[in-house]
C-alpha cells in the first residue's frame, strides 16, 4: 500500500515563537525610540496647539499655526530648508558616488580617498561648520591667505547664496553617502563589472549599466537620510547662515529662546512641520526604495 | 591692513554650542537627587528669605552644597573670574560653585519654566546671571525666590537708592536678584579708519553713509543688538524721557515707526549693504577685529580692555563718547525658586558682593566689570585700591562713561522691539 500524503506540511509551529524572540531582541532599541518619539513628539505637538502652555489659559487652537505662517517666516524658512536640502543632498549623492567608484577602482588613490572619506564621516557638523567658518568667513584663513582686503573677499560665509552652509553639509554628507554606497557595492559589484568588461562594454556603460542600479538602493537610503538631516539640522545654518530668512530649526529655537513666553507654541508649531516635512521625506524615499528594488 | 586671528571667537562659540547641545540632551532627564544630602527645599533659605531665619542658618545648610551658576558663556574674561576667583573663595566657605556656559541667558529661563512646567522641585540651577525681560519673564511665571537678596550681610554695602539697583529695565527687582555689575552700553571706533569720530547715532548714521560697509550692528534679538536697536529708540525721541511706557500707545507706536524708517533706510550702507547682519556680538566682534568693520559695540566695556590687551582688537581702539550718554544698567544673580541649594546659591550671590569680590572683579586683568557698592558704603582701604584702579587708554572711567545715563527701557518694550525689527527692518526689504 502506498501512502499518499494528502496534505502538504503544515509550516512548522515554532515560526511564531521564533519571530517573537526576534520581537523581544529589537524591543531594547525599540521602546526608547518609541517613547521619546511619542512623549517629544507629542508634547511637542500639545503646545504648538495650545495645549499645556507655561502661561496663560490651556485653550485648542491652531492660532500659532496662523500665526507663524501669517508672518511669512514659516513660508520663506520652509522654502530655504527645502532648498538647502534639496541641493546638497543631489550635490552630495553625485560626489559620494563618484568618490565611491573612484575608491573602488583605483588602487593607491581609491585607498587615499577611501581613508579621507573614513575620516570625515565621525567628525561632528558643529565642529565642521566651525572649521568651515575659520577658513571661509569675509576675514578667515583663505582671505587671509589670498590677501583680500576688507570687503573684497566673495560672502560665502552669511552670504546671498548660503555656499558655506552648502559646503558643509556637501563635504559631510558626499563622505557619508561614498561609504553606504561602497558598503552596498562591497560583495558583487566588482566580479559583475568585471564580467561586463570581458562581454566588451566600455567603462561609461559599465558604470551606468552595472554600478548605478546596483548602487541605486544605497543611493536613494543615503539620499533621504541626508535630506532629512538637513531639513531638521540647527547649527550648521545657525553658524554659517544669515539673519533672514532663517531654516526652519534656526527660527524654531529662536522662537523657543523669546522672552515672550507666548511665542513658544509658535516655536512648537515650527518644529512639529520640521519634523513633517522631515518624515515626509522619508516616506518619499521608502516609495524610491521600492521602485528601485523592485525586480524587473 | 591689519589681520589678526578670530579663532578664539569661533572656539569658544564651538564650546558654547557644544555645552548647549549636551545641556539640551541632558534637560530631557530630571535631575533626580533624592540621595543628595545638601539638599532640602523647605529649609533655612526659604526661611531666610522671608525673614524667620537668621544668615548663620544659611550658612550651616550652605556647608557642602554644590552650587551650579548657569551664565553667559561668552566672555572669557568672567568665565576665567568666576572659576579663579569667585570659586576658590566660595570654597572656602564650604560651598563648591560649578559654572555652567549657556549660549544666552533664556536657556537657564527656559529651563527653569519647563522644570516648573513638570513640577520639578529639585531644579538643576541654582543662581543665574540675569537682568532685563528674562528677570521679569522669570517673575511673571514666579519662577524666582524672593525676599532674600535685600537680606543679604554685604548688601549693607549698596545705596538703597540707586534707581539702577531698584529697578531692573523697569521691572522693580524687590529682593528677587541680587546685584553683582553695573554695565554701560558702549559703542567703539578704530581710531585709525575714523577721524572724526561721531558725537551722536544720528552723527554715526551719517557716516555708516558716508563709508558704506563699514558699520553694521548684531541682529536682535541678541542682547547687544537689542541694546543698539533701544539706543537708536532714544535717539530718534530725543531722549529717554520722551519715550511712553507701553509701546502699544499712539506715541510709543509714531515712535517704532520712525525709528523702523530710519533704521531701513541705514541698511544699505552696512556691511553687506543691510542684506544680512552679524548673528551675535562675538561676530560683530570677528569683523571688528578682521578689519571688515571700523565699529564695534558691547555692554560690557572692560572686555574691550582685554580685547586689546591681547592683540584681538586694535591698539588704536577707542570708546566712542556719545553726547547724549548711553544705556546703563545693573545685572544681577537670581536663584530660582525650585533651585536644590539655595541656601548655597544665597552664599555665593552674599560672596560676589563682598567689597573683596567685587574690588578684584573690577581689575582690568580680572574681568573689568564695575562695581554696584557705594565706595562710601566700604572700608577705606577697600575704596583706596578701587580708587587706584589703573586706568586705560581704551575706556574712559566710568564716572565719565556713565554720565548722563540713559535709563534702559522698559522691559515691556524690548520683546516687540525685537519681534518689529526682524519684521521692518530684517524681512521688510
Amino acid at each position: 500500500m502506498i501512502e499518499t500524503p494528502t496534505e502538504t506540511p503544515t509550516p512548522t509551529p515554532t515560526a511564531k515563537p521564533a519571530a517573537w524572540r526576534g520581537g523581544w531582541l529589537v524591543l531594547p532599541a525599540l521602546l526608547p525610540t518609541v517613547i521619546v518619539l511619542t512623549l517629544g513628539l507629542g508634547s511637542a505637538l500639545a503646545q504648538s496647539l495650545g495645549l499645556l502652555p507655561l502661561v496663560g489659559e490651556t485653550r485648542f487652537t491652531a492660532q500659532a499655526y496662523r500665526d507663524v505662517a501669517a508672518s511669512g517666516a514659516l513660508v520663506d524658512g520652509l522654502f530655504v530648508s527645502l532648498a538647502l536640502a534639496a541641493v546638497s543632498t543631489v550635490t552630495a549623492l553625485l560626489i559620494g558616488f563618484t568618490a565611491a567608484m573612484l575608491i573602488s577602482r583605483s588602487r593607491l588613490g581609491g585607498r587615499v580617498l577611501g581613508a579621507l572619506v573614513a575620516a570625515t564621516v565621525p567628525i561632528p557638523h558643529l565642529v565642521g561648520a566651525a572649521a568651515i567658518g575659520l577658513l571661509l568667513a569675509d576675514s578667515g584663513l583663505l582671505a587671509r591667505l589670498i590677501g583680500a582686503d576688507p570687503g573684497a573677499f566673495p560672502a560665502l560665509v552669511a552670504g546671498p547664496w548660503w555656499i558655506g552652509v552648502l559646503g558643509e553639509y556637501v563635504w559631510k554628507e558626499s563622505a557619508f553617502v561614498a561609504l553606504v554606497v561602497l558598503g552596498a557595492l562591497a560583495s558583487t559589484e566588482r566580479d559583475l563589472d568585471e564580467a561586463a568588461a570581458v562581454l566588451g562594454a566600455g567603462p561609461a556603460s559599465r558604470i551606468r549599466r552595472v554600478s548605478l542600479p546596483l548602487a541605486a538602493p544605497a543611493l536613494v537610503v543615503a539620499g533621504s537620510i541626508s535630506f532629512a538631516y538637513v531639513v531638521g539640522s540647527y547649527e550648521v545654518a545657525w553658524l554659517l547662515g544669515r539673519s533672514y530668512p532663517e531654516p526652519l530649526p534656526v527660527l524654531a529655537f529662536r522662537l523657543f529662546g523669546d522672552t515672550n513666553l507666548g511665542a513658544r507654541p509658535e516655536a512648537m508649531a515650527v518644529a512639529v512641520v520640521t519634523v513633517a516635512v522631515a518624515a515626509a521625506a522619508l516616506v518619499v524615499g521608502g516609495a524610491l526604495l521600492a521602485r528601485v528594488t523592485r525586480p524587473r | 591692513m591689519r589681520k589678526r586671528t578670530t579663532r578664539a571667537g569661533w572656539v569658544s562659540r564651538l564650546q558654547v554650542g557644544l555645552l548647549g547641545l549636551a545641556m539640551l540632551s541632558l534637560a530631557a532627564c530630571s535631575s533626580t537627587t533624592a540621595a543628595d544630602p545638601g539638599a532640602s527645599t523647605s529649609s533655612a533659605a526659604a526661611g531666610f528669605a522671608a525673614g524667620t531665619a537668621g544668615w548663620d542658618d544659611v550658612l550651616a545648610e550652605a556647608d557642602g552644597q554644590e552650587v551650579s551658576l548657569w551664565m553667559w558663556g561668552g566672555d572669557e574674561l568672567g568665565n576665567a573670574y568666576v572659576d579663579d576667583v569667585l570659586a576658590p573663595a566660595a570654597a572656602e566657605a564650604g560651598v563648591a560653585l560649578r559654572r555652567v556656559p549657556i549660549a544666552d541667558t533664556g536657556d537657564a529661563i527656559n529651563r527653569i519654566l519647563t522644570e516648573q512646567q513638570a513640577g520639578t522641585d529639585d531644579g538643576a540651577i541654582d543662581l543665574v546671571w540675569v537682568n532685563g525681560d528674562n528677570f521679569r519673564t522669570g517673575l511673571q511665571a514666579d519662577a524666582w525666590a524672593c525676599g532674600w537678596a535685600g537680606r543679604l550681610p554685604s548688601a549693607q554695602y549698596l545705596d538703597p537708592a540707586d534707581p539702577l539697583l531698584l529697578n531692573d529695565f523697569g521691572t522693580p527687582v524687590e529682593g528677587c536678584e541680587s546685584p553683582w555689575h553695573k554695565a554701560q552700553f558702549v559703542l567703539a571706533y578704530d581710531s585709525a579708519d575714523v577721524d572724526e569720530p561721531p558725537a551722536s547715532l544720528t552723527e554715526l548714521f551719517d557716516w555708516a553713509r558716508a563709508n558704506p560697509g563699514r558699520f553694521t550692528y548684531p541682529a536682535p534679538p541678541d542682547f547687544t543688538g537689542s541694546a543698539f536697536v533701544r539706543q537708536a529708540l532714544y535717539d530718534v525721541a530725543g531722549g529717554p524721557e520722551k519715550v511712553p511706557a507701553d509701546p502699544k500707545d499712539a506715541v510709543g507706536a509714531q515712535l517704532t515707526n520712525e525709528l523702523w524708517a530710519q533704521l531701513a533706510d541705514l541698511a544699505p550702507s552696512l556691511w553687506r549693504g543691510g542684506d544680512t547682519y552679524p548673528r551675535d556680538v562675538t561676530q560683530l566682534e570677528e569683523l571688528f577685529a578682521g578689519d571688515q568693520v571700523s565699529f564695534t559695540m558691547t555692554y560690557g566695556p572692560a572686555t574691550l580692555d582685554a580685547l586689546v590687551a591681547d592683540g584681538t582688537f586694535p591698539a588704536s581702539t577707542r570708546v566712542l563718547p556719545l553726547t547724549g550718554g548711553s544705556l546703563g544698567n545693573a545685572s544681577f544673580l537670581a536663584v530660582p525658586a525650585n533651585a536644590t541649594h539655595a541656601a548655597g546659591a544665597m552664599v555665593v550671590a552674599d560672596l560676589a558682593l563682598t567689597p573683596e569680590q567685587q574690588l578684584a572683579k573690577a581689575g582690568p586683568g580680572v574681568w573689568g566689570q564695575y562695581t554696584v557698592l557705594d565706595l562710601e558704603r566700604i572700608p577705606d582701604d577697600v575704596a583706596a585700591s578701587f580708587a587706584a584702579l589703573p586706568p586705560s587708554d581704551v575706556v574712559p572711567p566710568f564716572a565719565e562713561l556713565s554720565e548722563g545715563a540713559d535709563p534702559e527701557l522698559a522691559a515691556d518694550w524690548v520683546g516687540p522691539l525685537d519681534d518689529g525689527w526682524r519684521k521692518s527692518v530684517l524681512a521688510g526689504r
